[in-house]
């Protein structure tokens, strides 16, 4: 009986409790996956505004009204990170089109939970500007895109939740409804489609102080570039006016080792060549 | 004949007659359901019309907004203080929540873009986003508004008292809605502010409020006081109703047509109640006539038919004519007037069919009785009101030389009256001067840019040209070219913005408010604006492909005038300083301006077709030219002297009076028609009998017989209009004072200048009179 115990008890040792524990493992890494909204939040800004040390990207941008008349803006966008994500960020601008802003260069200087510093190069009459900040939900370049759209906007300034994981096309997505914490912008609350994979954010709704729908935006090609998977296709459609914005990166590229000296106005009035070619 | 054997049915198959009329009648009260306004002056012009064409090309070129309504805040100290910012920004807050409100367009000072030039970096942000904390704040917003050419009345007046809040409405948004809530919102905020709020929607919503009253207050009324004037005259309450339900039973008829075709209620068409029920008023001749049947002949039916007989052909005639009057209409261009002009031919058409049958079956419901005692009180009444009619005919049958000489002069004054019509059309004095609209309208004008808005188009065939310093200073010159003229309260375009670049990039430097030297320059100032400025402050002043800038031109008047004056200082500019651009003008103003003129020459032409159909009518009507042009005579002198005394007044000669001038014709040709029947019958009549004719007797009997008629149709026609003259709009008013003064005169002309016209030229008359 005794013996019995014992090797009911080495039974337990040997067998039972490692399954257990197997099984304990097996479930831990599930509920360490369950990741709270804000984590998701955070993934998603890390691989969508922050991926590599640096990036570069010859944007072409397509701004189409409701009866079909475009604009187009070409420029290339450098970036390089200061810090973790959510933190720091220097952009270098420079422009290509329309063709009479040729040589135009645009930089700013993002903080975490500061207002941005912007500077602006009008070759024309070989002046730099510094604008001053405002309103981060403004037109970047008079595009349906904002500022907060190109840059990326402080996680703490909404209230995020998941709503609920659902497939957009083939793929597994978060739900996130994220609602800002001030009235300081045009809309009451956003709904993204993230990507459980890659936490790319493949489409954005945007619900305006009325509830209704308003703003569109939708992640359409996703390539991986030097192993970052990253939105090269994205268009940002505006359901009130009617108006579109289409983007395209081409020659997107990471860790090229942009120098930090770049970020200053010296080189805002005359870029170096290796970057803007 | 076969009309004849209608009268005969209806006699003999009264109740049948009866029913059938009522369930047609019921049949098209069901179209009631689908009553629906349209107030939009837009429509007065089909959707094809080059000018809609046109300038929705530049509302789609330029992203404009079809609809605005503009909320104006007064206050007398001064709107630049704490409390009434305050204001400004929670009203701002509470209005961009309304649905329908275009909230990314609206312009206030919370909203507004402003260009600034602020511790050497530049700014492109909204005016304000809180109210200023101190007086320094408080100064700096006062600099910001003041020093900025963009801001100045448009939204702070030169005195500070004013300021607007623009609100664009997104497509298909409802107006009224939006203006009631507003005044929600703006009712909610105490203190010494005004509040005006103003607005083509807002207008056009209070321009259909008041059009259902007038149909659904005014021409009951109308109905009332003719049943009320038509007792008086009969003592008969059953015939009184009978003629009523003969006006009410058309006007269901004609309105049930139109509703069932998916018309909307326009503002002419609201209008055709009161005129069917009071072209009704013809159908009096048949009681006229009945009533002295009755006392000659005692058989009810044989009296019917005798009477159908007697005034058949006149009333026939009459209804053609005034069908003719109005379906000319039907050749016009403007949407509206062809609808009320084929509505009121139908109901007449109706009326006459009513007045064939139903009329003569609810004859044969009358107690023998009651006609006894109508027609005695009607023997009583024809002494005094016959004899009052036989001195005024009498005047001109004995005295045609003086009556003709007379009218000689007044002819003259008219003609001279004439001469001075202005040709004009103001929609907001639609509105009476102390109606909302109108306050609001006035004191914006007074304090701000001008309501009204006209766009002149500069169109160049190059990509961006636009941006080209020529292109530029051309554009320049034109505003401050046409802002000379007094009627433009201001002006605005990109050249604006691209100045107020200039100047704030360089510190705000006022030598630098000027249109730079360069092409790049301008470019890349755009560029820059465009980079930070609301999407449409660009758009709504120059197209995608900068081929086209659209030069914003505010208006103090919504008089057609102004906008035609705007392109006449346009066409000066463009002679003086060519270049390779052509300027077209557009907008709302324009469009006023266009279907303005395109009423005019339309009424014109109908006038025209009008005056040739209605004299051919007559001439078939007496079979002889020379009769047609007696009869004519009284009716032309009528219509001349009342655009006279218009003229003479100075009443703009507007869309309502010109659409006038078609109808008095067909309206006021029945009296002739009338007269000229009835003397023509009394003579032939007289000499069949052998007696020697009198044709100063037949006059003179003319004149108290169906003269009365006539005189009692003009007193029912204009007791009916008079209603129109308590109206709250005014081209209600106008169309009531022309009505009752066209009736009136028209009545007493026929009755002094036939006679007299009959007179001296007896001789030419009866030559072929005799041949009949």
């Amino acid at each position: 009986m005794k013996e019995f115990k014992i090797q009911n008890l080495i039974f337990k040792i040997m067998v039972v409790f490692p399954i257990c524990s197997m099984l304990f493992a097996l479930c831990l890494p599930l509920s360490a996956d369950a990741l709270t909204a804000e984590e998701v939040v955070k993934k998603s800004q890390e691989a969508f505004f922050y991926q590599g040390k640096d990036f570069k990207a010859r944007v072409m941008m397509k701004l189409i009204s409701k009866s079909g008349q475009e604009r187009v803006r070409e420029l290339t966008m450098l970036r390089k990170n200061y810090g973790a994500s959510g933190g720091e960020q220097k952009y270098f601008m420079y422009f290509y089109q329309p063709a009479d802003v040729k040589d135009m260069t645009f930089m700013v200087y993002k903080y975490p939970a500061k207002d941005d510093d912007r500077w602006l190069f009008v070759p024309a009459i070989n002046m730099v500007r510094r604008i001053a900040a405002q309103d981060k939900s403004s037109s970047f370049v008079g595009s349906d895109f904002t500022y907060e759209d190109v840059s990326g906007r402080d996680i703490e300034d909404d209230t995020h939740e998941i709503v609920k994981e659902e497939k957009l096309g083939a793929n597994d997505c978060f739900v996130i409804k994220s609602a800002p914490k001030k009235a300081d912008v045009d809309y009451s609350y956003k709904l993204s489609w993230i990507d459980k994979g890659n936490f790319l954010p493949l489409k954005d709704e945007y619900y305006d102080k009325k509830g209704g729908l308003y703003r569109v935006f939708s992640g359409e090609e996703i390539k991986d570039v030097k192993g970052f998977p990253t939105v090269t296709k994205r268009t940002m459609k505006n359901l009130s006016s009617g108006h579109r914005t289409e983007v395209t990166y081409v020659k997107a590229d990471y860790n090229i080792n942009i120098e930090d000296n770049l970020f200053s106005e010296r080189f805002l009035k005359q870029p170096p060549r290796k970057w803007i070619e | 004949m076969r009309k004849f054997s209608l009268v005969e049915f209806s006699v003999n198959h009264p109740k049948l007659v009866v029913l059938l009329t009522i369930i047609v009648t019921l049949v098209s009260m069901t179209q009631f359901t689908k009553i629906r306004t349209d107030t939009n002056p837009k429509h007065m012009l089909p959707e094809t019309s080059e000018v809609r064409l046109w300038n929705d090309d530049v509302d789609k070129a330029f992203s404009l907004y079809e609809d605005m309504i503009v909320v104006g805040i007064e206050n007398e100290k001064g709107v630049l203080n704490k409390d009434t910012l305050g204001k400004i920004i929670r009203i701002t807050d509470e209005i961009l929540k309304i649905k329908g409100v275009a909230t990314r367009d609206v312009n206030s000072f919370p909203t507004i873009t402003n260009v600034s030039a602020e511790e050497s970096a530049l700014k492109v942000a909204p005016l304000m986003t809180e109210v200023p904390k101190d007086d320094t704040e408080m100064q700096r917003l006062r600099k910001m508004l003041f020093e900025n050419p963009l801001f100045i009345n448009r939204i702070i007046s030169k005195d500070g008292k004013t300021t607007a809040i623009y609100i664009p409405l997104e497509k298909g948004a409802n107006g009224k809605e939006i203006a009631d809530k507003i005044r929600e919102i703006v009712s909610k905020e105490k203190g010494d502010e005004k509040y005006y709020i103003a607005g083509d929607p807002v207008a056009r919503d209070t321009f259909g409020v008041e059009m259902f009253k007038l149909m659904a207050v005014f021409a009951p009324i109308a109905g009332m006081i003719m049943l009320i004037v038509r007792y008086l005259m009969f003592r008969d309450i059953f015939l009184s109703v009978t003629l009523m339900m003969d006006a009410m039973v058309s006007i269901v008829w004609s309105m049930g047509l139109l509703l069932a075709l998916g018309f909307p209620v326009h503002i002419m068409t609201s209008m055709a109640p009161v005129f069917l029920m009071a072209i009704a008023t013809d159908s009096i001749h048949i009681f006229n006539e009945f009533y002295f049947r009755c006392r000659e002949k005692t058989d009810k039916k044989t009296a019917i038919i005798e009477t159908m007989h007697a005034v058949g052909r006149p009333v026939r005639y009459t209804a053609l004519a005034t069908a003719v009057g109005f379906g000319v209409l039907l050749f016009m261009h403007i949407i509206p007037v062809k609808v009320f002009g084929g509505m009121v031919a139908f109901g007449t058409v109706a009326l006459r069919i009513l007045s064939f049958s139903f009329i003569p079956a609810m004859f044969t419901f009358v107690k023998d009785e009651h006609i006894e005692k109508a027609s005695r009180s009607e023997d009583a009444e024809s002494g005094r009101t016959s004899q009052f009619l036989k001195k005024l005919a009498g005047f001109g049958a004995h005295k045609p030389k003086t009556t003709v000489f007379i009218g000689l002069i007044f002819f003259v004054l008219a003609i001279i009256g004439i001469t001075k019509t202005v040709v004009n059309n103001n929609m907001v004095e639609w509105f009476k001067r102390d109606s909302e609209v109108r306050v609001a309208d006035t004191v914006m004008n007074q304090a701000l840019g001008g309501t009204s808005l006209g766009y002149v188009v500069a169109i160049s065939e190059t990509e961006d040209f636009i941006k080209t310093p020529e292109a530029m200073r051309y554009i320049e010159g034109l505003q401050r070219h046409i802002e000379k003229l007094p009627v433009v309260g201001k002006t605005s375009s990109v050249v604006d913005y691209v100045k107020r670049i200039n100047r704030v990039l360089h510190d705000n430097d006022p030598k630098y408010d000027v249109v730079p030297e360069t092409k790049d320059t301008i470019g890349q100032y755009l560029f820059l604006f465009s980079m930070s400025a609301k999407p449409t402050d660009l758009d709504n002043v120059v197209d995608y492909p900068f081929k086209k800038a659209n030069i914003w031109v505010q208006l103090k008047t919504w008089d057609a005038q102004a906008m035609r004056d705007v392109i006449k200082a346009v066409d000066e500019y463009k002679i003086s300083n060519p270049i390779q651009m052509e300027l077209r003008p557009a907008g709302i103003a324009y469009f006023n301006l266009i279907w303005n003129d395109e009423v005019l020459s339309d009424m014109i032409k109908g006038f025209i077709i009008a005056l040739i159909v209605v004299f051919v009518i007559l001439v078939f009507n007496f079979h002889s030219v020379k009769w047609a042009i007696v009869g004519y005579t009284p009716l032309l002198f009528t219509i001349l002297l009342i655009y006279g005394v218009v003229g003479f007044i100075g009443k703009d000669f507007d869309m309502p009076i010109a659409v006038l001038s078609c109808l008095s014709l067909g309206m006021a040709v029945d009296f002739a028609i009338h007269f000229i029947s009835r003397f023509k019958q009394r003579v032939k009549e007289q000499e069949d009998a052998g007696v020697p004719a009198s044709i100063t007797d037949a006059l003179l009997w003319t004149a108290a017989r169906p003269g009365k008629g006539i005189m009692r149709n003009a007193v029912l026609f204009a007791s009916a209009f008079s209603v129109m003259l308590f109206a709250p709009l005014t081209p209600y008013i106008t169309v009531g004072a022309f009505i009752v003064s066209m009736m009136l005169l028209s009545a007493v002309m026929t009755i002094i200048f036939l006679p007299a016209l009959i007179m001296l030229l007896q001789g030419w008359l009866f030559k072929c009179n005799k041949c009949l």
